[in-house]
């Protein structure tokens, strides 16, 4: 018999995002995004992504069942976001999903965000996930954590205190003039930069930090000397500024990603969440967890940004793992602890 | 013989009945203007336990954006999973069948401040539905305390395919702060 046949529908903040897997096989992994519909606004506008939500739904589903070769009645369950996430964009997929899975008559497991994040790692490397620390950086979370089971058991070691990683970028990039999202925008022109021109603060690093929140992260103290720098230096290297405001970040994103695997004795480390599409993290992540004997895993770039495949891996693992489905009636929670891996 | 799979979340009562030929085989609803989204799949579940259902057919409001999406993206998936057909209907409508009167007026909450509303003449509405502060809908006869009924929701289905939302998303965009 082969592996059960999952489809995770994905709406937390603007990408409406299907996939399907068979077991660990990924079949089908379709996004239809609303980013440029909110560009001209500088970030996410809820009530838009909520109404892209709705109208890409139907689609979305079509096209991936469509890519997979496969039918509804092939599905043997039903993985959705429950949160962390923007409420009205959540809720168009939680209702989608459980019309599926009551129309199907099959299972449902409404699931972390955080949590899939994490699990799309097992569609692209054939070994265990967990134990392992997990770095999740995006334009909603930067969180660092320790997974001992990946369906059961994740504990929140340090997260920002203030912006996400993804959204210190968009910041600067909106400063600068680089469009939204900022992202990909610095990631480009960092390239022919100089990281090391000028030395932007790396937050919650002093040895008081290292006692007292050894895995916080704070960008707020870079966002504001970026800002500082560009108001003093009006002539200013595009180029040197985007890489060395990207250095700062990446560079406290894994000193404190190490600093955890070391502190726990987890030889392992997954990088997941939009901004570990970033080509400096996955280069220097490299370089030093190599150097510290860490087993570094990131996934393929197009699985980090949010996508249903990894809500569809998060269920596939559930059902391998045996665990029980959630109840059919349930609620979007936009700030769902990420301890709680499935609702039930 | 048509059972239809009947939802509205248009209002602050989440509705769902069966019915079948203008007749209510099974009915539910459960109050809460923020409680649509375990609240659906929970009646839903109760509702088709034994029962073939034909066809879904699904409110489109207006009313609040959130609560009204679950309803629709709901009976879109069902539908779509059941292969059945799903059809909508103007939820002012589905109101306004229930009142005999020659000339009045349906409102439904829309939040800060401000009501969906539709006028009816002869039990006909009278041009598009409109968002306005209550005090600037003019009518003799106006009832503001009323729920969508399933039967009528049923009997005036059409294709009817996106959601009435009569208001734009509250953004400015950067270059206009």
């Amino acid at each position: 018999m082969s592996a059960p046949i999952v489809l995770g529908i994905e709406t937390s903040c603007d990408e409406t995002a299907v996939g399907i897997v068979r077991g660990r096989t990924l079949l089908a992994n379709v996004i239809a995004s609303s980013v440029e519909e909110h560009a001209r606004f500088g970030g996410v506008v809820p009530e838009i992504a909520s109404r892209a939500h709705l109208e890409a739904m139907q689609p979305t589903i079509k096209k991936a069942l469509q890519d997979s070769n496969l039918t509804l009645k092939d599905i043997d369950a039903v993985a959705v976001t429950a949160g962390p996430g923007l409420v009205g964009a959540l809720l168009v997929g939680v209702s989608a999903a459980t019309g599926l899975a009551l129309g199907l008559n099959k299972p449902i497991f409404a699931v972390n965000h955080l949590a899939a994040h994490i699990s799309v790692d097992f569609l692209t490397h054939d070994e265990p996930l967990d134990p392992t620390i997990a770095l999740l950086v995006s334009g909603g979370h930067s969180s660092l954590l320790q997974v001992d089971d990946i369906t059961t058991s994740i504990t929140k070691l340090g997260a920002t205190m203030d912006d996400a990683a993804g959204e210190a970028f968009d910041k600067i990039a909106r400063v600068m003039k680089l469009g939204f999202p900022g992202g990909p925008a610095i990631d480009a022109l960092a390239q022919t930069g100089d990281a090391q021109a000028i030395d932007f603060p790396r937050g919650l690093t002093t040895s008081n930090d290292w006692q007292t929140r050894p895995y916080d992260f704070s960008f707020s103290g870079l966002k504001t000397a970026v800002a500082r720098y560009l108001e003093a230096t009006p002539d200013y290297a595009k180029a040197n500024v985007a890489a060395s405001f990207q250095e700062a970040i990446v560079d406290v994103l894994l000193l404190k990603s190490l600093a955890a695997c070391k502190a726990t004795g987890i030889d392992s480390l997954v990088i997941a969440g939009g901004v570990a599409a970033n080509s400096r993290l996955r280069a220097l992540a490299i370089q030093r967890c190599d150097k510290a004997g860490i087993r570094l895993r990131i996934p393929a770039p197009g699985l980090c940004t949010d996508n249903g495949a990894m809500v569809a891996a998060l269920g596939s693992l559930m059902v391998a793992a045996n665990r029980a489905p959630s109840p059919i009636a349930f609620d979007a929670d936009s700030s769902l602890p990420v301890g709680v891996i499935s609702l039930s | 013989m048509t059972i239809s799979l009947a939802i509205d979340t248009s209002t602050s009562r989440t509705c769902v009945a069966v019915i079948e030929n203008g007749k209510i085989l099974w009915s539910g609803h459960k109050d809460g203007a923020t409680a649509h989204g375990p609240a659906l799949p929970a009646l839903v579940a109760e509702a088709i336990v034994g029962r073939t259902i034909d066809e879904v057919v699904v409110g489109m409001g207006p009313g609040p954006f959130t609560g009204l999406r679950i309803g629709i993206a709901f009976a879109r998936s069902f539908a779509l999973a059941r292969n059945i057909h799903v059809r909508g209907v103007c939820s002012l409508d589905a109101i306004a069948a229930q009142v005999t009167s020659k000339d009045f007026i349906i409102a439904v909450d829309a939040r800060r401040k401000e009501v969906y509303w539709a006028r009816y003449v002869d039990g006909v509405r009278v041009g598009n539905p409109a968002v306005s502060f209550p005090s600037d809908v003019l009518g003799n006869e106006i009832h503001n305390n009323l729920f969508p009924d399933l039967i009528a929701l049923v009997a005036l289905a059409e294709e009817f395919a996106e959601p009435i939302y009569l208001r734009h998303p509250d953004a400015v965009a950067t270059a206009d702060r």
